[in-house]
């Protein structure tokens, strides 16, 4: 995703895709088959009634709703407390593990590394979430301790991989000269890296941050399997409403989530134009 | 010497993560979502000087999956009849003996004897109800109860009905129409059943757990329902009767126990004496829209709920059964026809 955003230069292939029969028609299809759900689910959060399929009449009171829900405040205060770490931890590893796999001689192993780094995109959710779910209660069976911490560590964990990609393609991109040039002038490497390399590859780092941001705020499976007392996350809350019957309230909050997923969307959009 | 160093340096960093308590105690509970009346947890909070913590799941399973481990953190969770059954068997409810507390006596006698939970040594009672169904009668006028409605439709009805995408509620109410036994492993009997289950499917529009929003859409006239779910759509389409046919129904119960190994094991137990308080118990019926079990909650009752036809059963219904977790070959069979029905 982001390295379509940060990677311009596609190898040219002789035909050009976007001038075959019928790529139009598909095109369209395509984006409404994916945005229609989404645009019916942000239209009936304005809807009065307490039904998510009769529109009756305009109006915010969901939003109200679900502005003084104390479960949903506190699920979301969760989520983002959850991301905003997993994001931090996650996006200063994969800064690292891009820089490892990127800018030293190539080593033993190599290749392994960077298929372990990416092994959560790998592996099947649910069996990450039960092996996790495994691990981390015998460590509180065995310390006693508990806390969000086990939560901010499982997400940081798969979020290494959505925070490596687009890092490691800038990282990819940007040719060595800048930096030879500065270690030619007599920069020690700390400093090479901190006046060169990092200036450079802040676009790769701030959408990869996002990205990481914004998995960890979507998870559902890992973080119904690991959460513990007092850690439901906004999925979380919405997934248990659903036996007990959907209110628009959850159609509200969806659009608000929505609303900062687009945000952040865009924010990786325009870092990854404002380099070109 | 290490480990207990490494014991200090986790702990201590998990801790500055982890939330500040100020009360003197804590409650950690886990039900259902959307099924817990905050109102509730505040008295409980304020006469017990306990911070409580409450988290939503959306299936018995995924409950059983979250805690079957250990160590989930969580003292409290309501799993449904049949799940207390299972979780007893496992070992994973302490056995806190609510009949030997104050306020066991409010207890209705006839939720005492379960076969979840015979004498009531692990749960009490939180919420019950039927699985039914409920139909417009301006669409049908003829006699509602009956589950003809469902496998064999009149004109009226056919092709605008739901059935409940639950295996056991859409097979156990075939057995009933068929007057075949419960926890079916008879060959014969069970083709018969995926036979006249394939023929009705013909008739049925959706099968769907959305039941509210089917019924109120005017989606459907008639859908398999939880009494609750029927009597939240009559508010927006009065026309609707919930049924309470002949040939017998489900009844379901889910029930507030205590997990093994549970860190506040003492609050727990209160909140177990708390929850048969008949306040307690009509503040979560308020809330949720369901039976309760604790005899003298009517009086503290919202009004619309005690006069509820789906609530308050007519004294002609035939008494509610509660089905057993079957064998696993049953439940083998039962999962064939289910996936054939399904196609």
């Amino acid at each position: 995703m982001a390295e379509i955003a940060t990677n311009p230069a596609r190898p040219a292939s002789g035909i050009d895709l976007r001038y075959q029969p019928g790529f139009t028609q598909i095109a369209w299809f395509c984006l409404a088959v994916l945005y229609a759900p989404i645009a019916v689910l942000v239209a009936y959060s304005f809807n009065e009634n307490r039904s998510v399929m009769v529109w009756t009449q305009f109006s915010f009171d969901w939003y109200a709703r679900a502005w003084n829900n104390e479960g949903v405040q506190h699920a979301a205060w969760i989520s983002l407390q959850v991301a905003f770490l997993a994001m931090l931890f996650s996006t200063v590893m994969a800064t690292m593990a891009a820089l490892v796999t990127t800018r030293t001689p190539s080593f033993r192993g190599l290749n392994l590394s960077i298929a372990v780094i990416n092994q959560p995109l790998m592996v099947p959710e649910v069996v990450t979430a039960v092996a996790t779910l495994i691990f981390f209660s015998i460590i509180k069976q065995a310390t006693g301790v508990a806390g969000i911490g086990y939560l901010i560590a499982a997400h940081t964990a798969f979020c290494i991989p959505f925070a490596y990609m687009p890092i490691r393609a800038r990282l990819e991109d940007m040719d060595l000269s800048l930096e030879q040039a500065a270690a030619d002038l007599y920069a020690p490497p700390f400093k090479v890296f901190r006046r060169v390399t990092l200036p450079l590859m802040m676009p790769g780092i701030l959408a990869g941050a996002m990205l990481a941001f914004i998995v960890s705020l979507d998870d559902v499976i890992i973080t119904l399997f690991v959460a513990g007392p007092g850690e439901t996350t906004l999925p979380l809350y919405i997934l248990g409403q659903i036996r007990r019957g959907v209110t628009p309230e959850i159609n509200a909050v969806s659009t608000v989530f929505l609303g900062i997923s687009v945000v952040l969307v865009t924010f990786i959009f325009l870092f990854g134009k404002n380099r070109q | 010497m290490k480990l207990k160093l490494l014991k200090r340096i986790l702990a201590a960093g998990l801790m500055l993560t982890a939330g500040s308590a100020f009360a003197a105690g804590e409650l950690h509970i886990y039900n259902w979502g959307n099924y817990t009346n905050p109102e509730m947890i505040a008295k409980f909070e304020k006469a017990n000087d306990v911070k409580v913590t409450l988290d939503g799941y959306d299936s018995n399973e995924t409950m059983l999956a979250k805690v079957e481990q250990g160590g989930s953190g969580y003292d409290i969770v309501v799993p449904g009849d049949y799940m207390i059954a299972i979780m007893i068997k496992k070992g994973l409810l302490e056995k806190v003996q609510p009949n030997k507390m104050s306020n066991f006596k409010n207890v209705d006698s006839k939720w005492v004897d379960v076969y979840w939970d015979p004498g009531r040594e692990y749960s009490i009672p939180y919420q019950w109800g039927t699985t039914n169904f409920t139909v417009d009668t301006s669409v049908y006028k003829g006699d509602i109860n009956t589950l003809a409605l469902l496998f064999d439709p009149p004109a009226e009805l056919k092709g605008r009905i739901n059935m409940l995408k639950d295996m056991n509620d859409v097979i156990n109410a075939g057995l009933r129409y068929l007057d075949y036994p419960r926890c079916n492993s008879d060959k014969a009997q069970l083709k018969s059943l995926n036979e006249m289950l394939v023929k009705a499917k013909v008739n049925w529009r959706t099968m769907d757990y959305s039941v509210i929003e089917k019924l109120t859409s005017k989606d459907v006239d008639l859908s398999q329902s939880w009494n609750g779910a029927a009597k939240r759509a009559r508010k927006d389409r009065p026309e609707l009767v919930y049924a309470y046919p002949r040939e017998g129904f489900t009844g379901w119960m889910d029930n507030v126990a205590v997990l093994k190994g549970a860190p506040n094991l003492e609050n727990a137990k209160k909140f177990i004496n708390f929850m048969m308080t008949p306040e307690a118990a009509a503040m979560t019926s308020n809330f949720a829209n369901y039976a309760n079990g604790i005899t003298g909650s009517e009086s503290m009752m919202n009004e619309d709920l005690v006069s509820a036809p789906e609530i308050v059963m007519p004294a002609s219904a035939p008494a509610p059964e509660f089905v057993p977790p079957c064998p696993q070959e049953v439940t083998d069979l039962y999962a064939k026809i289910w996936t054939n029905l399904n196609k």
